[in-house]
């Protein structure tokens, strides 16, 4: 499979799980948006779904990094990791081909797109 | 917080021609952002609206997300020349989304908190029935101003 397909899929993952901690947060229940439990339930079967078709290892990294800090997946801005806010080696300071993690945290790391 | 001061003219689109739900969506989307990013953003929309529709009622849908493609909060407006069907929970065609889209990591919660206020001014502009009135984005925007500074005055 190909990096950037593994990397959307990580994307859409990561958004997910944002989606799902969302609907738990008793500011976004007070606004009054309804959820039915039955799509609820979808939303899950759905996440899991998309989990395999991560290679293991990665969806392994992305499931232990998500129990550690909740968030997964760090963007990389002028150079600085911003789940730790620790600078970035040379090597990172760009977008690479490979998916990479933070040397000083470990989160995945993702270059926006300008 | 300032909803109308995060309201950008060049992305109000009050002429919408009525169309699927969820081409709507992405159009409105494709005004904030392009290909790949604008693909994911559209993704996590359509599976929060499989949740239960954003269609809040009256008139107005409010869909939304987090995404990692955006590093700050983004909103889109449009509102279709005809109402189109967005399985409200009033089950009443829709003529105006707000569609936002906020960071992943998001200092103060802004996202929940202008997701309030768009509730908020939403209910404002059918209860006087204002859905129609401004022709322009710049109407709109003093429009949603001038609703904020009535709300503040109320409190």
């Amino acid at each position: 499979m190909s990096t950037e397909i593994v990397e959307m899929h990580l994307k859409l993952l990561f958004d997910l799980d944002n989606l799902l901690s969302d609907l738990d947060e008793p500011k976004y229940k007070e606004i009054g948006f309804k959820i039915r439990d039955e799509e609820r339930l979808s939303l899950l079967r759905a996440r899991k779904e998309l989990l395999r078709k991560i290679p293991p290892e990665m969806a392994e990294v992305y499931e232990r990094l998500k129990k550690r800090y909740e968030q997964a997946i760090a963007f990389v801005e002028n150079g600085f990791c911003f789940g730790c806010f620790q600078r970035l080696p040379t090597q990172l300071l760009t977008r690479t081909k490979e998916i990479n993690t933070c040397p000083n945290c470990g989160r995945i790391l993702y270059w926006r797109k300008r | 917080m300032n909803l109308a001061s995060l309201l950008l003219k060049e992305r109000i689109n009050l002429s919408i021609k009525p169309g699927k739900k969820n081409k709507v969506i992405e159009d409105l989307v494709y005004s904030i952002k392009k290909e790949e990013d604008a693909e994911l953003i559209v993704s996590t929309l359509l599976k929060r609206e499989e949740l239960g529709s954003t269609g809040i009622g009256k008139g107005i849908a409010i869909p939304h997300c987090r995404s990692l493609a955006v590093d700050k909060l983004e909103i889109a407006v449009g509102r279709t020349t005809k109402p189109i069907n967005f399985n409200a929970i009033d089950k009443k065609p829709v003529s105006l989304i707000f569609l936002i889209i906020a960071p992943p990591q998001d200092p103060g919660n802004q996202y929940l908190i202008t997701l309030g206020k768009i509730v908020q001014i939403a209910k404002e502009l059918t209860k006087k029935d204002l859905l129609h009135q401004p022709k322009t984005p710049e109407e709109f925007i003093e429009l949603i101003n001038q609703i904020e500074k009535d709300l503040r005055k109320r409190k």
